[in-house]
């Protein structure tokens, strides 16, 4: 009796859901491509509150979370698609001619800017392009947002921009990038017709047009600026009163709690399957995403820890099909150790610095940490899917012959293949046979066991606290708590400003997202002697560690990957070369373990939209444009996310 | 009476210039790396980062930045937001969400104010029956559970069982709005229900009211002629304060139930080092609760003649 | 009476009335029976049968929180996180269940319960020890009103979050902490609702009598004006008591609560909030516990409260 009831309740929650999703739908099958009658028309996603928009120009923004938002309103040159290739957005054919110094770029006729109800305003010219990064790197107008990759790749900008920084306010907020302007006289961008841009960089840079996806580059229009009133309006511009060329014109905009986006029918894409409307409603938390999904108001969820325990443990539950596997974050995730680590008290932890600059100590975590459990943090059914041992993240570049970079990382590691049960590099015999080295080659400097190994977290989050103590447990459990110690500690809201400054930490962990399409991005973060190398002078303090017998192979292994890095950098004619040569310097650094490579992060969702139609942009700000995106009022089953990757 | 609000006025404004001051003190006490998101901080070189805050001039030397925010509040311009919508006048962000707050909080500020003097005053009539344990255990309840937690729970059961949504919605503002006035009033029920109860049975037990019964007055008009106009003045005093503190709304309710309003805007602002906005609020909320602690003292005087505001030290407050 | 009235006139005043000196004994001196204000208040007390019940309630509960620690199949000290034991329902092994990564909850529980208790009481009674002496110099010394009022107007204008934060960056997180730091703001209620009644009574005529006998001012205010205050000071007691922990809970969801390794229940129930849909046990063990102290300490508070105002004495 019971049991007959509980089903008739779960048909019915389950006919509910069904019922919220037609709802949702609306009239339902109006829209154009590959229609089989099912499709959303006006697509809800949930955010959380704490991704709420900060500003709506996009050349001033440098956060994912107004990217997300504003890449559906503007659009650049290129964009991807869903297989991670650049695909012309608004320039339809580009390239070079010498190896990267100088790139063109035609632009695609037609383009118009709207305002928010659709009103035409203005063609979208090459003149825009210039508009924008003059935007950019003046100082006074954009307080050197976005300055750092164009100022690192473009012929006169680092010079523009200091001119603007030395003259007064109200002067340079008056510049232009018109005809005759200091701008395009200073800089290496030209606009040769309407249709034109030419970009001129320092030196070689091959791989330049895939900042093209990013703010940088974005275009603004001069006559936008001349009708708010000036550089201080257009920073205070919002919904109402912006320039739209992207696929939606955001109609509705209540901060805090939603936004609505309308498809712009003035778009150049006419061609693209774009929603009547998408609504970003901000929730407080997953949890109230999940009853808002299950309520049928919202279309997409990411699942909480608790729901995928429980949806994956119940066959019977209405959602068991329909939990899929969500997009992963585009971080690699690594562990950083500190090479010059101070205690709490300013003072150096000498066991600490002695113990991580012995290769065999660093070797013996390679080996012998055995993260699994660390993993199903990250994945709790899968674990081995977010498994990582590479420092660039998977799906950057590939060669020529569509090879993905990290392979050729993989392979002169020599790393074998997944068996699904054990981590890949795991090898407890080896480790232990190095922690045997480690503890006599220490022992004889004056290390005292167990090292004592210092992992902050913020003090906010409950999750990481459960991953630390996960981790506490791998750690001293696969290597013994004779040798290894984790202290669990915490900071309170600024990882960098109350850990990696004053340099209390023996490990960060971290994952960098890329800036632009090239093993650089991430190689260089790591290499001696420069200050922008992040994780080197900022996690690892590889530069003030004082050469004495215990560091002196440690400062060499980082001296060889630096030059390892350089030459490849040096090879610009052959890409294929180019990331053959970064491999190998990857893969020595991987090898002496100089940084720990530990997972990637990809959880569970429940949706109605196919997420992997998606852009797969590894780089750049085109991610969330919600165009060409098929959906499924039913929603996504296991078995359909399997097919549609399948094809 | 005259002279006395004009010097209290005047008293008010240095404590509110006070406050603001000590504020601008302590938000400079933080460190500037909160201006940066934590992936900003990642991606900036130094140089970049001291660049974006020298054009935001938070490297001035901070007495230079306090005259400065002097100049600019006596000419009227409260500055901009950085981080929660950048380049906005903050005024312009806070006068986008404090309707909605008010809104909502003076609804709730109704409900309770009815239903919890009510029970009070039933609480208070039936003492040690059954009415009355009721009350307690609701006040007692409500109480018990940090409004974390009830938070969660009658949006559960809100949402799943009455069916009521979830999310506020501008569309659907009544419906919408039921949930989180729900639980805004939760507790102020309980507050103006607890204080109601404890101030007329003290008042009950007073010879006047013996004295009334012996006149033969009825038990209804000692209640609400007597006893409840003495016990409510108590309560007067908090509540022009409380009615115009709804402006600053709710943090946990409105985070909840996504309400657009002033609740999570000081959190947000301190944690993003939007200093301008923490400041503008703090101004607006000390203001705020000086002149409703001065109504309070005012409407006090008129529920209750007996007290007069103006005594020989020139009024205590 | 002419001659009387004749003679007052002539002589000083001075020497008409003089202050008399201190006298203990004399003061004590009373021609009533033998009253004694706490000996009444505790036999009013243990006449509320309810009130001793849950006191006994409350006592049981501190007690077995210990008793619960050391029985319990599993130390708080030592647990492991096991994921292949992740939201197991309450059995025969772990009594109240294991949370989300496999430890056991029980002991989590009553480790909990203890730092709640011990954070609740320390502050209750730190919040009235400083809001008491506050409030009673605030309401009778009337030099101190102004600065004292300007002060409480400067500390209760400045949001909690700004203070919380800044000390928890500069000063660090840990259980002594949040309890100074709780005190240093909740004092501020407790001393007003104490200077709104010393006001009160400050001028009544017996303690003008007693003020023109020259009793000090500490005993006139701890002897004469304290026991009226008693029963709204123990109602404030009893509900800073919740206060504190509902507070605690909300600064955890902030990130300025306790240190992130001392587990309150105010963590449990933050934590608890995300999971209890599917595994309503994780919310339903921390908050009876919540609701049984906050409730017995309401109760007890309400009936002490009764019992200590001199009106209801004999």
């Amino acid at each position: 009796m019971t049991n007959k009831v509980s089903k008739t309740l779960a048909l019915m929650l389950a006919t509910g859901v069904v019922l919220g999703g037609c709802s949702n739908g609306g009239s339902g099958g109006g829209s154009s491509a590959g229609g089989d009658g099912n499709e959303i028309n006006d697509l809800v996603i949930p955010k959380l509150a704490t991704r709420e928009l900060e500003t709506f120009n996009i050349l001033y923004s440098q956060r994912n979370e107004d990217f997300e938002n504003l890449t559906n309103l503007v659009d650049g040159l290129l964009e991807h698609d869903s297989k991670g290739n650049l695909v012309p957005a608004l320039a339809t054919e580009w390239g070079t001619e010498d190896n990267g110094v100088t790139w063109t770029f035609k632009l695609r006729d037609g383009v118009k800017w709207v305002d928010m109800n659709q009103n035409e305003k203005a063609d979208c010219v090459a003149q825009d392009f210039a508009t924008g990064l003059e935007w950019v790197l003046n100082y006074h107008k954009n307080q050197s947002s976005n300055t750092s990759m164009p100022i690192d790749m473009i012929k006169g900008a680092e010079e523009y921009y200091e001119y603007t920084k030395s003259l007064p306010e109200a002067e340079a907020k008056a510049l232009t990038a018109g005809e005759g302007s200091k701008f395009l006289e200073m800089v290496g961008i030209a606009t040769p017709d309407d249709h034109t841009v030419v970009y001129t960089c320092r030196t070689a840079k091959p791989y330049f047009d895939t900042l093209a996806t990013y703010a940088s580059l974005y275009p603004m229009s001069q006559a936008m600026v001349d009708e708010l009133g000036g550089a201080d309006a257009v920073a205070a511009m919002n919904n109402e009163n912006m320039w739209y060329n992207g696929c939606y014109t955001m109609t509705e905009y209540i901060q805090d709690n939603e936004k609505i986006f309308t498809k712009n029918d003035k778009y150049w894409d006419t061609e693209s399957q774009r929603f009547d409307t998408v609504t970003f409603k901000m929730v407080e938390s997953n949890d109230v995403a999940y009853q808002l999904f299950e309520s049928g108001d919202v279309d997409y969820v990411d699942l909480t820890e608790s729901n995928v325990k429980t949806i994956s443990g119940d066959k019977n539950h209405k959602f068991h099909n329909y939990m899929v596997d969500a997009l992963p974050l585009k971080f690699s995730f690594q562990f950083h150790w500190n090479y010059n680590k101070n205690k709490e008290d300013g003072k150096p932890d000498v066991n600490w610095n002695t113990a991580i600059a012995n290769e065999s100590f660093r070797k013996s975590l390679y080996y012998g940490l055995d993260l699994t459990n660390y993993l199903k943090r990250f994945n709790a059914i899968d674990p081995f899917k977010v498994e990582n041992n590479y420092y660039t993240m998977k799906g950057l570049v590939s060669t020529s012959d569509g090879k993905d970079y990290v392979k050729l990382v993989h392979d002169k590691l020599k790393l074998g293949e997944s068996d699904g049960n054990t981590p890949i590099r795991l090898d407890a015999a080896k480790g232990n046979e190095y922690k045997e080295k480690a503890m006599q080659e220490l022992s004889a400097q004056g290390v005292t066991f167990p090292v004592g190994i210092d992992y902050y977290i913020s003090a906010k989050s409950q999750t990481a606290l459960d991953s630390a103590n996960v981790l506490k447990n791998a750690i001293e459990s696969s290597l013994g708590n004779d040798y290894v110690q984790l202290n669990i500690k915490t900071f309170v809201s600024s990882l960098s400003k109350e850990v990696a400054t004053p340099r209390v930490a023996s490990f960060i962990g971290s994952g960098w997202g890329a800036d632009y399409g090239d093993p650089l991005n991430y190689l260089a973060q790591l290499i001696v002697d420069d200050d922008n190398a992040y994780y080197a002078t900022h996690y690892e303090n590889i530069n003030d560690v004082q050469e004495t017998p215990a560091t002196k192979e440690l400062i060499a292994q980082f001296k060889e990957y630096t030059a390892l890095v350089e030459k490849a950098d040096a090879i610009t004619d052959d890409l294929d070369k180019r990331y053959d040569a970064f491999a190998e310097a990857e893969a020595y650094l991987i090898d002496h373990c100089l940084v720990l490579p530990t997972n990637y992060d990809m959880g569970y969702c429940l949706t109605k939209f196919n997420i992997h139609d998606k852009m797969q942009a590894p780089y750049g700000i085109c991610n969330d444009k919600l165009k060409n995106i098929r959906s499924s009022a039913d929603g996504y089953t296991v078995d359909d996310m399997k097919a549609i990757l399948a094809e | 009476m005259f002279k006395y609000t004009v010097k209290r006025l005047l008293q008010s404004v240095v404590t509110v210039l006070t406050v603001v001051t000590i504020v601008f003190l302590l938000l400079r006490m933080l460190p500037t790396d909160y201006y940066f998101t934590e992936d900003q901080l990642m991606k900036f070189s130094e140089q970049q980062r001291t660049e974006q805050l020298e054009a935001a001039g938070l490297l001035d030397p901070v007495p230079e930045q306090l005259f400065r925010f002097y100049g600019q509040l006596i000419q009227g311009d409260l500055g901009e937001s950085r981080r929660i919508q950048n380049g906005v006048p903050v005024t312009d962000v806070i006068s986008k969400k404090f309707g909605i707050s008010m809104q909502l909080g003076l609804i709730s500020v109704a409900i309770s104010l009815v239903v919890g003097v009510g029970m009070g005053v039933m609480q208070a009539k039936h003492k040690d029956r059954i009415l009355d344990y009721t009350g307690t255990a609701y006040t007692v309840f409500v109480n018990a559970v940090p409004p974390l937690v009830s938070y969660s729970l009658i949006l559960l059961f809100g949402s799943r069982i009455l069916g009521l949504p979830s999310m506020y919605s501008s569309r659907n503002a009544g419906a919408s709005s039921i949930l989180p006035i729900v639980c805004l009033s939760l507790s102020s029920i309980a507050w103006y229900a607890l204080w109601t109860r404890r101030y007329m049975i003290d008042e009950l037990n007073k010879d006047y009211i013996k004295l009334a019964r012996v006149k033969g007055m009825s038990n209804k008009e000692i209640m609400v002629k007597h006893v409840l106009r003495n016990a409510f003045v108590p309560l007067a005093q908090y509540l022009p304060a409380s009615l115009l503190l709804t402006i600053s709304g709710s943090l946990l309710a409105e985070r909840f139930f996504s309400v657009p309003g002033m609740g999570p805007l000081m959190t947000d602002a301190i944690s993003r080092y939007d200093t301008n906005i923490v400041q503008v609020l703090v101004i607006l909320y000390a203001a705020l609760g000086i002149i409703g602690v001065f109504l309070g003292d005012i409407l006090m005087m008129i529920i209750d003649p007996r007290i007069t505001l103006i005594d020989k030290e020139g009024g205590a407050r | 009476m002419e001659d009387q009235k004749k003679d007052l006139e002539t002589v000083n005043e001075d020497e008409l009335f003089h202050f008399v000196e201190y006298s203990p004994d004399a003061a004590e001196t009373v021609s009533y029976s033998e009253y004694s204000y706490w000996r009444s208040v505790w036999q009013n007390f243990l006449k509320k049968k309810s009130a001793v019940v849950l006191s006994i309630v409350f006592i049981a509960l501190v007690i077995f929180s210990f008793i619960a620690l050391a029985i319990g199949k599993y130390n708080y000290q030592e647990l492991i996180p096991d994921s292949t034991k992740s939201f197991i329902a309450p059995n025969a092994e772990y009594w109240f269940g294991t949370d989300n990564i496999g430890r056991d909850y029980w002991c989590q529980v009553w480790y909990a319960s203890q730092t709640s208790i011990k954070l609740a009481l320390i502050v209750a009674l730190g919040e009235c020890a400083l809001g008491i002496t506050i409030g009673c110099l605030w309401g009778y010394v009337r030099k101190l009103d102004r600065f004292i009022t300007e002060v409480y107007n400067i500390i209760t204008n400045i949001p909690v979050i700004i203070y919380m934060t800044l000390i928890a960056l500069m000063i660090g997180q840990s259980f002594e902490i949040m309890a100074v730091s709780l005190i240093l703001f909740g004092w501020l209620v407790m001393a007003r609702n104490v200077r709104n009644l010393v006001l009160m009574y400050r001028d009544r005529e017996y303690n003008l009598a007693s003020r023109t006998l020259g009793t000090n001012i500490w005993r006139i205010l701890v002897k004469n004006i304290l026991p009226y205050l008693i029963s709204v000071i123990i109602l404030r007691l009893a509900l800073s008591i919740p206060g504190t922990i509902s507070m605690e809970s909300t600064l955890s969801y902030l990130g300025l609560g306790l240190d992130i390794n001392t587990p309150s229940l105010g963590i449990l129930l933050r934590n608890a909030r995300s999971y209890f849909l599917d595994y309503p046990y994780l919310l339903v063990f921390p908050a009876i516990i919540v609701s049984v102290i906050t409730i017995t300490f309401y109760l007890i508070g309400n009936a002490f409260s009764d019992a200590s105002d001199p009106r209801n004495h004999v």
